[in-house]
């Protein structure tokens, strides 16, 4: 059964999307069986059989008020239902240390770590094609850019999707609960290599983090990350 | 008979309108030739776009293997579809669709062919701007077409385009054929904007006495609206892709940021005309469905001026929703969760709009005809659709689905479940009026029962891999690790859309048969009250008699208590009245 | 077949100000859902070629509307406007140059109150398009002059939306100018004397339309 729905939620504010995508999906089911059982119902009934006579009617101003106020009602529920997750996700951060910048580029994601000085853009920076790795349960701060076209960031564990539009540095964030290595595919049309323009997400453990960071990043990743300024 | 054989016989009394060949099959200013003109160009686009969906579904399910009946054609790769292949197929199968489909078949030939017989006049107000609106836009079909042809491809940055990939020729590695669909759609910009002013123009000045606004049959206010959109929308695009072309060939920077341009600004300027669009897609369909049910339930339609009004509420709602197609693209949240109010809010007339379909059937005496089945599947397939548009209308859950199939089930459940339905059943329907003749029942049923199947088989499964994640516009599913073990349903898909495609040839033949050698229509034979059933079959030159009709009753004045027969066309002064007037 | 001839080829019947509409009786009331207002004849509003111009003008509205709005986008993107190093646009050349395309409305106005003067009529529409003339002159002097100092159309955002905004509203004058040289021949042919003369007021309405949008765009562009 999970095998056909939504893939593994790994992340901090993936719960809130699942919930509201069930919701809706409760909500729209029952519309649609309440429409189908009784368009069906109408059809059978109604069908055409000798010496009846179809109903004089040209409506009900009554019943169709009450169609339009109910589905209106519900649909401002659940406009008021979405709006705390979609400011949680996409109008706010959380504070934190980690900030990684994702150049994207035809057909690659370029991550870049600042080194010991906290800047990117720098000598020092640590360059990776493809891949990101960052540690358990610590948001994540992600800047993006492009380089050419617009790609988009998603990685469907995590819930996530932002363009990347070339001029501007837009910012991201994830806090994944479960270690493991995601799938990192582009979702915005970018060109003939758009398919296969993917990378991979390592979550580690904050051991398994240091340890891949003292390895791996100039200066050990020591340093925590300045906050990237967000273009004006 | 030639002018001037009419000549000789000495009709010396009145004008005669034996215009030879040319005047009267390809440059017509008839009406409802130019209607049948629009119908034939849209047909064999749809044989044309769903083509290149197949090529579309082949890839998907069985990726990189040779096409059958390509190895011909691709003979580099022996009829494997290359990756920059696959998605000039995906641009052009719905640039096509979209363009040279739905809004020729909708808009041109049910526009053309309706509202001059539906409220009674003898021509749209401007017959050769008529004639001139056809061949412009069958130009910019040509044009299209011919796209396919010119070195390096057509255009292939989806049929959104989005810049820059669209506006730098390096990116895509295509250039003239992005050049070809700038220049096609101004072309066809301007045809329809011909169109639109022609229909608008016509809806307010020539309506038959006693024909007044809320008198008019619901498909000739869809048409009405849909014209108005079209004639705001339109101009919207027609700005856009000028800048486009301005950033092609002139090395300008509209939407390159280094040269200080905006890359969102096409999308800003795009969806402004896109979202009237879709719904420019849909209306007409729901005219026609409007039209249909009280017809085959003898009824009434149920709530006729909430069904106008909710449609002039969608016309409205529809200029300030657009932006749920950008909520992930970088633009301002605060502006995201605006345009999740309004796209919520858009849903309401919609419902509206349902809930009187049902109520029509309801108490009805209803009729399984041919129009009646497509005019039904039209209701409960633009049900899931629209329904699944509240998934993507909630801008968290967008953020997962959006550009996955998630949004093409959506798409192609209102687009083909809904407009594509709602053709078939107008051309059902009116066949017999527009070309005199009847279709084949058996064949109908051939046609829809299939369809309708396949239909879903096709469409229904693509919500399931959405929400498993599948992106849109992807060459090969199997590239990705995650999506793996859902890549049966693709074959699932496919199969489908190859049956679905298949169920249209009883159609075709149907169509072209009952042309040629139907079964002569009777001037009503659906026993219908609308205007156009009381012009002969098919109807003439300025479609009536000397005198016009006069209106004298609503358009759906079915199963009518005082009245013996169990329709009262518009025309049948009410005997109740006969002299005295109520109040 | 006399039958059947009338119903094939029927006789054209009345043509008025709009084509094959004949004058409405007064239908009977009632019928369910009809509205039992249209017991009178309408009164007719605008004829059918001042109503398709009025809507072809909305068209018009919406494009022009595109390009404002892009050029409002761009505009706000950019750090500074007009960027350093870009030419100063000529604003009271330009400015003199709006008064010439105003005046040219006032003598279409005048054109258009003729009332059968067909001297009056011929003088002021040749006295309207003479005014565009010069309006398109003047502007396209000052375009050959910013191109000499090195502003193009790819001189960034500035260059493009300056003569993308500029020039289509020129070419727009250019194809009101082609529409009133054929109003101004059939004037003078003895056309549009009498009313209804559909065809001058549709004109003249487009005409209004270009010189109402000039404004517009001299503030936005020059003076903003
Ligand atoms: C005919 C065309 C058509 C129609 C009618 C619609 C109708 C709707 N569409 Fe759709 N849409 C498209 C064609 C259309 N769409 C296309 C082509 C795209 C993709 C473009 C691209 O990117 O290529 C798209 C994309 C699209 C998106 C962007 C997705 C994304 O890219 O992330 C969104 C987001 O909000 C959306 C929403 C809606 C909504 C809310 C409606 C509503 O109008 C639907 C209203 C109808 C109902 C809701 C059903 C009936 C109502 C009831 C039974 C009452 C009860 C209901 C409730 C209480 C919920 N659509
Ligand atoms: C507007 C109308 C419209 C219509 C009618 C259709 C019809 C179909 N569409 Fe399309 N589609 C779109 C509009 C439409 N589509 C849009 C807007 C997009 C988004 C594009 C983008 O991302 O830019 C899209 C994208 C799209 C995709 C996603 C591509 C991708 O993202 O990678 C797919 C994939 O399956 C698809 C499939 C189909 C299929 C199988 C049909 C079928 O219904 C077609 C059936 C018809 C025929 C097959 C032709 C008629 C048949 C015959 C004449 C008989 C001969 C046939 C045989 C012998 C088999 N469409
Ligand atoms: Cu990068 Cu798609
Ligand atoms: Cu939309």
């Amino acid at each position: 059964m999970l095998n056909w729905w939504l893939p593994e939620n790994v992340s901090s504010f993936g719960g809130d999307i699942d919930w509201l995508f069930h919701l809706i999906y409760a909500i729209t089911a029952i519309t649609g069986i309440l429409v189908f059982v009784a368009m069906g119902a109408f059809l059978v009934m109604y069908r055409d059989r000798p010496g009846r006579r179809a109903r004089y009617t040209h409506g009900n101003t009554t019943l169709e008020i009450v169609w339009t106020i109910v589905p209106a009602l519900i649909l401002v529920v659940l406009t008021f239902l979405s709006v705390p997750a979609w400011s949680k996700i996409k109008m706010s951060m959380p504070p934190t240390d980690f900030v990684v910048e994702v150049n994207a580029k035809q057909f690659n994601w370029q991550v870049s770590y600042p080194g010991p000085d906290g800047k990117f853009g720098t000598e020092d920076d640590t360059l990776f094609l493809d891949e990101m790795h960052v540690p358990v349960n610590k948001p994540i701060r992600v800047v993006l850019k492009s380089q050419d076209v617009i790609h988009s960031f998603f990685v469907p564990s995590f819930r996530i999707k932002q363009d990347a539009v070339p001029g501007r540095a837009i910012q991201a964030w994830f806090d994944a609960t479960k270690p493991g290595k995601y799938e990192w595919p582009c979702a915005e049309l970018c060109g003939f290599g758009h398919s296969g323009m993917k990378g991979w997400v390592y979550v580690h453990t904050p051991a398994d983090y240091e340890k891949w960071a003292a390895e791996n990043l100039k200066g050990g990743g020591t340093a925590p990350a300045q906050e990237a300024k967000p273009k004006s | 008979m030639s002018a001037h054989a009419a000549t000789a016989h000495g009709h010396a009394t009145h004008e005669h309108h034996d215009l030879g060949f040319l005047r009267t099959y390809v440059f017509s200013t008839d009406h409802k030739m130019i209607a049948k003109q629009f119908l034939f160009m849209g047909l064999f686009m749809f044989v044309i776009g769903g083509l290149l969906a197949l090529l579309v579904r082949w890839q998907l399910a069985w990726p990189e293997t040779p096409v059958p009946g390509l190895a011909g054609i691709l003979t580099e790769t022996g009829g494997v579809l290359e990756p920059s292949q696959y998605n000039m197929a995906f641009t052009m199968h719905a640039t096509i669709m979209v363009f040279f489909v739905i809004m020729p078949i909708l808009a041109g030939a049910f526009g053309n062919f309706c509202i001059p017989l539906m409220i009674g006049a003898r021509d749209m107000a401007f017959p050769t701007l008529n004639m001139l609106s056809f061949w412009t836009t069958f130009t910019a079909g040509l044009v299209m077409l011919a796209g396919f042809f010119v070195p390096g491809g057509h255009a292939a940055a989806g049929w959104t385009s989005y810049a820059p990939l669209s506006s730098v020729v390096q990116y895509t590695g295509v250039n003239w054929g992005q050049n070809i669909w700038c220049i096609s759609l101004f072309t066809m910009g301007i045809g329809s904007m011909m169109g639109s002013i022609n229909y608008i123009t016509t809806v307010i000045n020539m309506r038959a006495p006693g024909m007044s606004l809320f008198r008019m049959p619901l498909v000739v206010w869809s048409l009405f609206i849909t014209a108005i959109l079209l004639l705001l929308a339109l101009p919207v695009l027609t700005s856009g892709v000028a800048m486009l072309l301005f950033d092609r060939w002139l090395g300008t920077s509209w939407f390159l940021p280094s040269g200080g341009g905006e890359p969102l600004l096409w999308q800003h300027l795009f969806w402004y005309f896109g979202h009237p669009e879709v719904y420019i897609l849909i209306l007409p369909a729901m005219g026609i469905a409007s039209e249909i049910l009280p017809v085959f339930s003898r009824k009434p339609i149920f709530g006729y001026h909430a069904m106008a009004f909710s449609m002039i509420a969608i016309a409205f709602l529809s200029w300030i929703v657009y932006g749920h197609h950008m909520f992930v693209s970088g633009m301002n949240p605060a502006l995201g969760m605006a345009f999740m109010v309004t796209t919520m809010i858009i849903a309401v007339p919609s419902a509206i709009k349902t809930f009187n379909w049902l109520g029509t059937l309801w108490g009805g005496r209803i009729q399984f005809t041919v129009p009646m089945l497509n005019a039904l599947a039209f209701v409960s397939m633009f049900v899931i659709g629209g329904l699944s548009g509240i998934f993507m209308a909630s801008t968290p859950v967008d953020i997962y689905i959006q550009d996955t199939y998630f949004i093409v089930a959506h798409i192609h459940y209102v687009v083909f479940g809904g407009s594509i339905f709602g053709a078939f059943a107008a051309i059902y329907f009116w066949f017999p009026k527009m070309f005199g003749r009847l279709t084949n029942t058996a064949l109908g049923h051939l046609h829809f029962w299939p369809s309708f199947v396949f239909f879903n088989l096709t469409f229904f499964p693509m919500h399931i891999i959405g929400v498993g994640g599948q992106m849109r516009r992807i060459y090969n599913p199997l590239q990705y690790e995650f999506l793996q073990h859902q890549q049966h349903w693709n074959v699932i898909i496919t199969i489908g859309a190859i049956g679905l495609g298949i169920s249209q040839i009883p159609f075709i033949v149907n169509f072209f048969w009952s042309m040629v050698a139907g079964k002569p229509a009777p001037l009503n034979p659906w026993n219908s009250t609308t205007l156009e059933w009381t012009a002969a079959s098919p109807p003439p030159h300025l479609n009536w008699g000397p005198t016009l009709p006069t209106v004298y009753r609503g358009p759906y004045e079915y199963s009518v208590p005082e009245e013996s027969a169990d329709f009262s066309p518009q025309t049948q002064p009410p005997r109740a009245v006969a002299g005295a007037r109520r109040h | 077949m006399s039958g059947i001839g009338a119903v094939l080829d029927p006789p054209r019947p009345v043509t008025r100000r709009t084509n094959g509409r004949v004058p409405p009786p007064p239908p009977p009331t009632g019928g369910g859902d009809g509205d039992d207002r249209d017991r009178e004849p309408r009164p007719r509003g605008l004829d059918n070629a001042r109503l398709a111009t009025m809507f072809f003008i909305g068209a018009e509205v919406m494009f022009f509307s595109g390009l404002i709005s892009a050029y409002f986008v761009l505009r706000m993107g950019a750090a500074q406007w007009p960027p350093p190093l870009q030419p100063r646009l000529p604003i009271l050349v330009t400015g003199l140059n709006t008064l010439v395309l105003l005046g040219s409305s006032v003598a279409m106005v005048r054109a258009l109150r003729a009332r059968g003067d067909h001297v009056r009529l011929v003088r002021g529409l040749a006295l309207t398009g003479a005014l565009g003339v010069v309006f398109l002159l003047v502007q396209g002097y000052e375009w050959a002059r910013l191109v000499s100092y090195g502003f193009t159309v790819t001189s960034g955002a500035y260059g493009v939306t300056f003569y993308t905004l500029i020039g289509v509203h020129g070419l727009h004058v250019l194809g009101a100018l082609a529409w009133l040289a054929i109003v101004l021949l059939g004037a003078r042919r003895g056309r549009f004397i009498e009313p209804p003369a559909t065809g001058l007021r549709a004109c003249g309405m487009y005409w209004h339309f270009v010189v109402a949008l000039w404004p517009i765009l001299y503030v936005t562009v020059y003076l903003l």
